[in-house]
């Protein structure tokens, strides 16, 4: 195996020249395009509470990271496929909750689900219904990788990230993709400002809709951000399935250090992981 | 840094006066009154809002608060605030707070922002809104703002917005100085706002403890530590100090304990309640437990109180003086449990007690001087068991020249007292000699006082200092009575009439109060108990009185209320018999020993005396009646001898020689009196010290042969009779005392010679001590 996955180092200033860049290209090819989409995949989360997620949809991914490295980003958790860190909360939603506990030579302790061999698609409608955690240092995320991660290492392989959020701006979500050449802190990326609102009070859908020439990024019924192979300075790798990943780090280079005012346990509610294909 | 502590329902009545200057310059009430409130959001953007008024604390520096056009965030215009050095005359701190005379609805606003920079960094010590001036019932308080050189906002969020229908306290602040240095602050943009990215409020009472109380009926408690801490936008907590009134308090059992829209608890039974909050409907964390004891056990009536001239006492805690600074009545040292309470008891001030393993009293702000004192008094009631070994301790500290704990000048001294000087259910006045006090080497910096013991309950009330020198109540001028009891009828444990049983310990320590003395009281040693709480006296081996039938004693007080006298055998097997006090002079008390039963007369242990006061005692002993009596029963027997070679002195049978004086003042304390005793005239001396007889002429008595003379007395153990020529020449004969009935002797003259001139006798003279008889003096042939 090789090096696992994304390194999402930007920094603060460069997010905002991007973010106040892509905020002024309001042109026509933002419009929101219907598009006829079929379920294909989905996971709602129904059973008891403190029950795993469905072994037959979710896969774990468990520890520090291969290269003991906090997965590529310095996270401070430890990710284990203990109840205490995912599992249903009996009110139809999974509940991943990251936890102040010594675990694993950690401080903290998380969970990071996939259907990594499980279900990979290329293209369609991704979407989750979410309900954030909140405090610094908290850092959830709803995102894809290419299913050919194994043998195109990183970020070669592509990467989508549908949903991130740091627990220091709770009115704020992030939309990015990584590639070759576009990746950590060059990734491409638009952030979305709830006004007046927080996305840690209430559930918000979080979707992408990906085509072979489009990646368009909604919150609710937003499009906040359309992506295209000529958007891109780089290669548009993705163009072959992805799978997705659930999880809730702690700390790490995107979101900086909790504090001692972050409270624990911060849990972030998932009502329901949906994936759609266009209908022919 | 936090210079100044606000208690701001106290400051709103200091500033009462800056509001009324305020208040006076505003437009009439009547113009302003709108049907429904105004949601004006801004409180100050370039200027005062629509009905803003401001008013400063009271103690703060009026002129702190101005509006600065030259230095703002935007617009035209901020506000200053000015704070001032320590020790600016004109106030301590920056204070006020902006209040509308007609309330704003903000409860479509869940914040007031502002922005804010400083002159240096500093750290503003509170700001808030919701100060009104009056109840100021929705007070919100953030402290400890920091705000440095740089404009920055802030945001202090509403606990709960619905509550804010009428509000009129839109903002308040207060500072003092930095490092007691002033400086400036600046705030601009002042308002309410819908922000909505304030989340996750998180109430907490007790500051989120979850407390647990054993109070009793009556009680009342504040639930405190009333704070909601938000999640800001910024992902940070923040918590702000949130009045009551945002919170909705509930007891699971209002029976036992209720709770007051203001967090006010009063428990009003025994048994158990817990009593939380939720606030917006979230359930507040903390709680308080409560298991009510009931009705407290306490005092009905307030302590005697203290009648020592207040000139002759230091007192910390009475009604009945001034009272120096004490700094604190529980000083809540580590592992004190000791909870004290301010109680009332008909009227009287009383500290109580509860919980108490050991609490520190201290006034080491300002040390007692105590050099000029020779008592320490408190009196203490408990409702605890006071049964052996159970007791009352009191600690005094010193602290030495250096005025401060440590520095090897400190002394102290721990006394300990039990049952029986400790009674339950009923006020125990604990007079101590400091001299008791044996380890306190010095009295001139007094500190501490630490009251300790195994009693939980303890209510303390006058707390003082004498000197009982200035206020010794005035003892008998005159010696107790000299008892006339037969020696041969007495056991005798204190009497100068007596030979005394020896190795008798009169003032073993058992833990009292009482100070014991002996004194000369006109030259007869007199036992006194001072400042008598109780008072033991232990026999040197066990008595054996059961031949005997009285308890006598002599007993002179002017100012016990209550005196009880105890025979104590082993068990101990102890009965008081009650005393009447106080006393018109010397009360001489003969006790039959029936009245002690059930305690074993043939195996006395001890003496006990309880009871109040100063007591004076003399003539302790134990006498029999009936083989023993107090004054002869009959007459002298009639003397038979001829007239013609008989020269009487004192006979009811003979012509006595005329002009004697049977009682000249030679200076003796003999009395002297003469009654019938079976119809016969008889010479009585009461207290003999010394007596004479200045005859009526001078007699020769040469031819005589004796001097005859009858004698009586139960008491005396000494009796010495004189004849006296001119010189004076005088040789004593011993008489043999006590009698058995009438004593009739015939001492030849020659006894007298060569020393007296027989040819020429002029007085007689006796010594000795007791009661004496005499009859039939005369000279025979």
């Amino acid at each position: 195996m090789k090096l696992h996955h994304s390194i999402l180092i930007k920094s603060a200033l460069l997010l905002v020249v991007l973010s106040c860049a892509l905020w002024h290209c309001k042109d026509d090819d933002n419009a929101i395009v219907e598009r006829n989409y079929q379920l294909v995949w989905e996971d709602d989360f129904s059973g008891p509470a403190g029950q795993a997620p469905d072994a037959a949809k979710w896969a774990y991914d468990i520890g520090i990271g291969p290269g003991n490295d906090g997965w590529g980003n310095q996270e401070l958790q430890y990710y284990t496929d203990r109840p205490e860190n995912a599992a249903l909360d009996g009110l139809g939603n999974l509940a991943i909750t990251a936890r102040s506990e010594s675990y694993g030579g950690r401080g903290f302790t998380s969970a990071r689900l996939n259907t990594k061999g499980i279900f990979t698609q290329a293209y369609g409608r991704f979407e989750a219904r979410i309900k954030m955690p909140w405090g610094p240092g908290i850092w959830p995320a709803f995102w894809m990788l290419g299913a050919n991660i194994d043998q195109t290492p990183w970020p070669q392989c592509g990467e989508i990230d549908i949903m991130e959020y740091r627990g220091q701006q709770p009115n704020v979500i992030h939309g990015s993709v990584h590639g070759p050449g576009y990746s950590g802190g060059a990734a491409i990326t638009k952030s979305f400002d709830l006004v007046n609102d927080r996305f840690d009070v209430d559930f918000h859908v979080f979707a992408v809709e990906w085509g072979e020439d489009y990646i368009d990024y909604y919150v609710d019924d937003t499009l906040y951000q359309r992506l295209r192979p000529e958007s891109i300075p780089g290669e548009w790798v993705f163009d072959q399935p992805f799978f997705i990943i659930l999880n809730v780090a702690v700390g790490g280079n995107f979101v900086g250090f909790p504090t001692p005012q972050t409270p624990f346990p911060q849990t972030m509610l998932v009502d329901y992981v949906k994936i759609y294909k266009e209908a022919i | 840094m936090k210079n100044i502590k606000l208690e701001f329902s106290a400051l709103a009545l200091l500033a009462l006066a800056v509001i009324i200057t305020v208040l006076a310059c505003k437009r009439d009430l009547e113009d302003l009154e709108p049907a429904t409130f105004p949601t004006t959001p801004e409180v100050f953007i370039d200027g005062f809002s629509e009905g803003l008024n401001y008013g400063a604390f009271g103690g703060s520096k009026v002129t702190a608060f101005d509006v600065d056009t030259e230095v703002k965030y935007r617009g035209a215009a901020s506000m200053k605030f000015a704070v001032p050095d320590a020790g600016d005359p004109q106030g301590a701190y920056a204070g006020g707070a902006y209040f509308t005379s007609v309330g704003r609805d903000l409860s479509g606003y869940d914040a007031i922002t502002f922005w804010a920079k400083a002159s240096k960094s500093a750290s503003i010590d509170v700001v808030g809104f919701g100060n009104d001036f009056g109840e100021s019932k929705f007070l919100t308080t953030l402290r400890d703002v920091k705000v440095n050189t740089n404009w920055q906002k802030y945001i202090i969020p509403i606990p709960d917005p619905s509550k804010l229908k009428q509000e009129k306290g839109m903002f308040f602040y207060s500072e003092g100085p930095e490092n007691e240095l002033g400086y400036t602050f600046w705030i601009d943009e002042l308002k309410f706002e819908k922000l909505g990215t304030i989340a996750h409020p998180r109430p907490v009472i007790l500051d989120g403890q979850d407390q647990v109380l054993s109070p009793e009926t009556g009680q009342q408690l504040t639930i405190g530590g009333l704070k909601v801490t938000f999640n800001m936008p910024s992902g940070i907590d923040q918590s702000v100090d949130a009045a009551p009134s945002y919170f909705a308090f509930s007891s699971s059992n209002p029976s036992v304990a209720s709770v007051s829209d203001k967090g006010v608890v009063t428990v009003l039974d025994a048994g158990d309640a817990v009593i939380t909050a939720k606030l917006g409907g979230a359930d507040a964390a903390g709680s308080l437990t409560l298991t009510s004891t009931g009705q407290a056990v306490g005092p009905t009536s307030p302590a005697p109180p203290p009648t020592v001239n207040a000139d002759s006492v230091i007192s910390l805690f009475s009604n009945v003086y001034n009272n120096v600074n004490v700094d604190t009545w529980n000083t809540r040292w580590q592992f004190s449990t000791a909870e004290d309470f301010d109680v009332k008891i008909a009227g009287d001030d009383v500290k109580r007690y509860r919980n108490l393993n050991f609490v520190g009293i201290e006034f080491a702000s300002q040390p007692i001087d105590a050099t000029a004192m020779t008592h320490f008094h408190l009196d203490i009631w408990t409702p605890d068991p006071t049964d052996l070994p159970k007791a009352f301790k009191v600690l005094l500290v010193d602290f030495g020249a250096n005025g401060v704990f440590g520095g090897n000048d400190d002394s102290s001294h721990e006394l300990s007292f039990t049952r029986p000087t400790l009674v339950s259910n009923q006020w125990v006045s604990l007079d101590i000699p400091l001299s008791n006090f044996t380890g306190l080497v010095n009295r001139a910096h007094l500190a501490q006082l630490v009251l300790s013991g195994d009693l939980p309950n303890v209510y303390v009330d006058n707390v003082y200092f004498y000197n009982a020198g200035t206020v010794a109540p005035s003892g008998p001028t005159v010696a107790a009575p000299t008892p006339t009891n037969n020696p041969a009828d007495v056991i005798s444990v204190f009497s100068d009439a007596y030979t005394n049983i020896p190795g008798t310990d009169f003032n073993p320590n058992w833990g009292q109060a009482t100070q014991v003395t002996q004194v000369p009281v006109a030259g007869n040693n007199t036992l006194r108990y001072s400042g008598l709480n109780y008072q033991g006296t232990q026999f040197g081996s066990n008595l054996d009185v059961s031949a005997m039938t009285h308890l006598h004693l002599d007993v002179w007080t002017n100012n016990s209320t209550a005196l009880n006298v105890y025979l104590i055998s082993p068990g101990p097997v102890e009965t008081p018999v009650a005393l009447t006090v106080p006393t018109s002079g010397w009360s001489s008390i003969n006790i039959p020993l029936s009245q002690f039963s059930p305690v074993a007369l043939n195996n006395l242990i001890q003496f006990k005396f309880d009871g109040n006061g100063d007591v004076y005692l003399d003539n302790l002993y134990f006498y029999k009646t009936g083989s023993s009596p107090t004054e002869p029963a009959t007459a002298a027997p009639t003397p038979s001898y001829n007239a013609a070679d008989v020269i009487s002195v004192f006979s009811d049978t003979y012509t006595n020689i005329t002009g004697t004086d049977l009682n000249p003042n030679w200076g003796q304390a003999t009395q002297v009196t003469q009654a019938p005793v079976s119809g016969n005239n008889t010479l009585i001396y009461t207290g003999l010290n010394y007596q004479g007889i200045q005859l009526g002429s001078n007699q020769n008595l040469s031819g005589y042969t004796y001097l005859h003379l009858d004698f009586w007395s139960a008491t005396s153990t000494s009796l010495k009779v004189f004849l006296i020529s001119p010189g004076p020449a005088e040789t004593p004969y011993t008489l043999t005392v006590p009698t058995s009935g009438w004593t009739s002797i015939d001492i030849p003259l020659t006894e007298f010679t060569p020393v007296v001139d027989l040819s020429n006798v002029f007085q007689f003279k006796f010594e000795g001590n007791g009661k004496i008889y005499l009859d039939n003096i005369l000279f025979r042939k």
